[in-house]
């Protein structure tokens, strides 16, 4: 076949990231900013120019002896400044000296680990396969072995010297670079460049060259940096035994030897040149450092703020069913609609006696705890990050919401709406950096917002408790259910470990586990999604909370699962008459299981309703729009409707109302100013477009 | 769990023989003569070499040789001493009691130093005490222990007074002085490898504290120092484990240079002497039973992972 080449070097110079000398500038001037990085290159620059220009600088000659007993072991003086050595010879120019064998070893020997090593990690990584796994082994085991007992090794093999003290010590690090060449190999190799230009007809040698040295050259240059400091301090030891260089030549290490033989006489002798190495150490490992951060600084400032977006992006996603088709609804022919209970309470003045629970099953065993006044009621919460730097910025605003005892009550909005933030501030999880700004939370009417570690911990799991979304990542995968299940048990009820476990298999086997006593001792890896969650159900209900918060709970599991789990916590609040604030972006799970449902948006709580009153007639636009895209309003679909436009970002939500630049019905007036949560909706059209957002 | 550890000890024993087939071949590395190195430049005496040489297995082929040698050593024998005549696992085995106190004591150190330091900068992740316990390792990690020995030598035995001059005491003679020996040795030893321990252990602790499942407990109820302690300590343990493993190894290899400083009569010394007197067969027996140790450490945490972590168990 003769199909036309490419212009090979155009096809992968194209495909390779780029390589350009801004970038190189860059990264310089993000070293040149950082103070301690420039401390460090200056003590560098400084020894380096010892060991150049040592014959200028150093004001004695080393090895000139004075034997006379007042020159012999002096302290600092005029005439020397760090005083002498035991042979009567200037410290400082034996210092300074000693640069050179401390540089000559340190690079010497990081050169040899890396001629010696990279190759290795090249081959192994380019190989890949069986060869790879053997060779890995083989670096692994010389890598176990102690550093310094290969340099002994070395040195005995070939005596000392100059070339031997480098060989030894590079030898130690080889091991070291292999790995590290090998690593950046493996995941350049599978990168599609590579393919390209392999495709393209370019020899395997040369995909190495151009393809992976440039990708080496950072992480390189770094990890010499470091390793130079220790080649330093190695050389450093074994001149201190005795074993690097003659003992004549002026090294650091071999000053403390000296030193440690005189430290009776002359305990100074141990200070100048054991500090000289250790400025000198710690400035490779910051320079190693400085260039590490800045060659990684680009990527981590320009990420991060990306990343946020793209989950913002895909959060419409996750409500339009494009993605995620709201499947139980769909596939499951599951009773949607709960039964209208026509005299519930319209959010506002709580009169939760008359609320009923929407299954009419009977109550198996505690009764549901009805008695008057909320479980919950949040007023004009607020709640913010604060940066280390910068202003704050708000994630939640303005939040009110109430909910009765034994109430089910859906919190619905797309991922980054806020909501998971409003569920951790009741629990007071909040992440640390993240606070209440202003507003109450309160719990059976005491304010809970801000208290402390100790006052909460009392609350949880007894009066408020929470299921997460992922059960494998909710629980320890270390320690057995049984273990996990029987703390709250221990902690809130004070059971004995015996008493606890038959507690725990009995919530157990409530929460559908079957052979609950012997899946006691098994661990969370040995469970289905569908059955860790119904564990983690079991510890939140351990200590029998009287509002349990569902965040995404039945999220991650599949649609079968899904609506068993579901089912299983809607029989749980009819056994057990705990509140449930469910979290969700499932407008099936809302209709199936929930009371009320309060809607958020961008922050902001923009409707409360009643679930069937929601869905017959939603209040505010952005209800409507997230109705009108949801299928299972229809029955058939011809396309899937989506609400244009992405959430606004956390510190640029709009003022006025935040979803104003994606209403279909925005005017100017909605823009103006913040829009207040009036009558359970905040929007300032409200009224005028109550017969307009009924939907079909 | 006896599978587990039948895995790794077969994992094990080829790294034992790649390692005994590295030490077997030091003599044979020697540029010359091994007989004429060891016997130095002055004793130049040709039928010497050629005893040394026949003493040294070195008049006869390789393999055989290997044969020998391999065979000896798996009885025991490692070997007889050039300059003391003295059987080398005899010898070897005298300096152990001082080595491994030194190494035993010194990872007590870096443990204990390092899982505290890194529990306290992971539960203060980002705060003050978290930037002071980064800035600690970052600092130890450039200074030489020798010289930290030095130092510790100079305050508290020279100037202070506080320690006595003979740092090492054997065990059977007096337990409470060889306890009291170890600890400026230990210390100096330690420390430098708690840097490595205390940074795996901020970045596990952290990020087990950030985890799901901590959430889960907390919102049950469970004390925090619980979810520290209990719950976090043990998910951060192979980490932890890992480091220290590593951390023995390199307190292995800073030991033989920590015994010079406090003059412990243990496998360093031996060596450094037998490096400088070209004694090949007590530095074979030496570095072999060191890097046996050192493997035997790693069989150790290998297993304990398989303890730890229910999941790193064979199914």
């Amino acid at each position: 076949m003769n199909k036309p080449t490419p212009p090979k070097t155009e096809a992968f110079r194209a495909l390779a990231p780029p390589k350009e000398r801004s970038e190189a500038s860059r990264v310089v001037r993000r070293i040149t900013r950082q103070p301690f990085a420039i401390i460090a290159f200056a003590w560098l620059a400084v020894i380096v120019l010892w060991a150049v220009f040592a014959d200028v600088l150093a004001p004695y000659d080393p090895l000139q002896n004075n034997f006379t007993p007042d020159e012999v072991l002096q302290g600092p003086s005029a005439e020397h400044w760090l005083g002498t050595d035991e042979n009567g010879r200037d410290v400082l120019s034996r210092i300074i000296f000693g640069a050179r064998v401390a540089l000559a070893v340190g690079f010497g020997s990081v050169l040899v680990a890396m001629l010696i090593g990279v190759p290795i990690g090249l081959l192994l990584g380019f190989r890949g396969g069986w060869s790879d796994r053997i060779g890995t082994r083989f670096v692994d085991i010389f890598d176990a072995l102690p550093g310094m007992l290969v340099a002994f090794a070395v040195i005995a093999i070939l005596g000392r010297g100059l070339p031997s003290l480098m060989l030894a010590i590079g030898l130690i690090f080889c091991m070291n670079f292999a790995r590290m060449s090998r690593a950046i190999t493996l995941s350049e190799r599978s990168k599609l460049y590579i393919d390209a230009a392999r495709v393209s007809g370019i020899r395997e040698s040369a995909i190495l060259f151009r393809q992976i040295l440039p990708n080496l050259a950072g992480p390189l240059v770094i990890q010499a940096a470091i390793l130079t400091g220790s080649a330093i301090i190695i050389e450093s030891a074994l001149s201190f035994l005795g074993i690097g260089l003659e003992s004549a030549v002026p090294s650091w290490g071999g000053l403390l030897g000296v030193a440690a033989a005189k430290q009776a006489i002359q305990p100074f002798l141990a200070f100048p040149p054991g500090l000289v190495i250790i400025f000198t150490v710690l400035a490779f490992n910051m320079v190693g450092d400085a260039v590490n951060d800045a060659l990684a600084g680009d990527q981590h400032k320009r990420i991060k703020p990306v990343r946020r977006s793209r989950r913002a992006g895909a959060a419409v996603a996750s409500v339009v069913p494009a993605t995620d088709p709201s499947p139980d609804a769909v596939v499951n022919p599951l009773p949607i609609w709960p039964e209208p209970v026509t005299d519930r309470d319209v959010e506002g003045e709580p009169d939760a006696d008359r609320r009923e629970p929407v299954r009419a099953l009977p109550p198996l065993g505690v009764a549901p705890d009805r008695s008057s006044g909320d479980i919950l009621e949040v007023r004009g919460l607020d709640v913010e990050l604060r940066p280390a730097s910068g202003p704050h910025v708000p994630l939640v605003r303005d939040v009110n919401l109430t909910i009765g005892r034994g109430e089910i009550v859906g919190l619905l909005g797309e991922s980054g709406s806020g909501k998971s933030m409003l569920a951790r501030s009741i629990l007071g999880l909040l992440p640390p950096g993240i606070g209440v700004a202003s507003g109450r939370i309160l719990l059976n009417g005491e304010d809970i917002a801000g208290r402390g570690e100790k006052d909460l911990r009392a609350i949880r799991g007894t009066e408020i408790a929470a299921v997460f979304q992922d059960p494998m990542a909710a629980l320890s995968p270390v320690h057995t259910v049984g273990k996990q299940l029987m703390e709250p048990l221990r902690v809130h009820l004070g059971l004995s470990k015996k008493q606890a476990r038959v507690r725990a298999a009995e919530l157990l086997d409530r929460v559908g586990v079957r052979d609950a006593a012997n899946r006691l001792n098994d661990y969370p890896f040995q469970f289905s999604g569908g059955m860790a969650q119904r564990v983690a159900i079991a510890i939140a209900l351990a200590a029998g909370p009287k509002l349990v918060i569902a965040d995404e709970a039945t999220s991650a599991l599949d649609v079968t699962t899904q609506a068993q789990v579901l089912d299983l916590l809607l029989d749980l609040r009819d056994e057990f008459g705990m509140a449930i604030l469910l979290i969700t972006h499932d407008l099936g799970v809302v209709a199936e299981a929930c009371d009320r449902v309060a809607v958020m948006y961008a922050g902001e709580i923009v409707e409360v309703a009643e679930v069937d009153r929601m869905f017959d007639g939603p209040r505010h636009p952005y209800t409507a729009a997230l109705l009108a895209a949801n299928p299972t309003t229809e029955a058939q679909v011809d396309r899937l409707p989506t609400i244009p436009g992405r959430v606004p970002l956390a510190g640029s939500w709009p003022t006025g109302c935040h979803f104003a630049g994606r209403c279909a019905f925005a005017t100017d007036a909605c823009s103006e100013g913040s829009v207040a949560f009036v009558d359970d909706v905040r929007c300032v059209r409200a009224d005028e477009l109550s017969k307009e957002l009924v939907v079909r | 769990m006896i599978k587990l550890i039948a895995t790794r000890l077969l994992l094990a024993i080829p790294q034992m023989f790649i390692v005994a087939m590295l030490v077997f071949l030091l003599v044979y590395l020697v540029p010359g003569s091994a007989a004429a190195v060891a016997l130095g430049d002055a004793a130049a005496d040709a039928d010497e070499v050629a005893r040394l040489e026949q003493q040294l297995g070195l008049d006869r082929p390789m393999l055989e040789q290997m044969m020998t040698w391999f065979g000896n050593a798996l009885h025991g024998d490692l070997g007889t001493s050039l300059i003391y005549g003295r059987d080398v696992t005899g010898m070897v085995l005298d300096r152990l009691p001082a080595t491994l106190s030194l190494v035993g004591a010194g990872l007590l150190v870096a443990m204990v130093i390092g899982v505290g330091l890194g529990v306290l900068a992971g539960t203060h992740a980002r705060r003050p005490v978290d930037r002071g316990v980064t800035a600690f390792s970052s600092i130890m990690q450039a200074v030489p222990e020798f010289w930290l020995g030095l130092i510790l030598i100079l305050v508290f035995v020279i100037q202070l007074g506080w320690a006595p001059v003979v740092a090492w005491v054997p065990p059977a003679v007096d337990p409470a002085k060889w306890a009291q020996g170890l600890i400026l040795p230990a210390l100096a030893l330690g420390v430098g490898a708690s840097a490595l321990i205390a940074r795996q252990t901020r970045t596990a602790v952290a990020s087990a504290l950030s985890s799901k499942y901590a959430d889960t407990l907390t919102a049950a109820g469970v004390p925090r120092h619980r979810i520290i302690w209990v719950y976090s300590l043990k998910n951060s343990m192979i980490p932890v484990l890992a480091a220290s493993a590593l951390a023995v190894s390199i307190l292995f290899g800073t030991s033989l240079v920590m015994e010079r400083v406090f003059a412990f009569p243990g496998i360093g010394t031996l060596l450094l002497s037998s490096v400088i007197s070209k004694d090949f067969p007590v530095v074979q027996g030496a570095a072999l039973i060191v890097c046996a140790l050192v493997i035997l450490v790693n069989l150790v945490a290998d297993i304990s992972y398989g303890i730890i972590n229910p999941k790193a168990r064979p199914q």
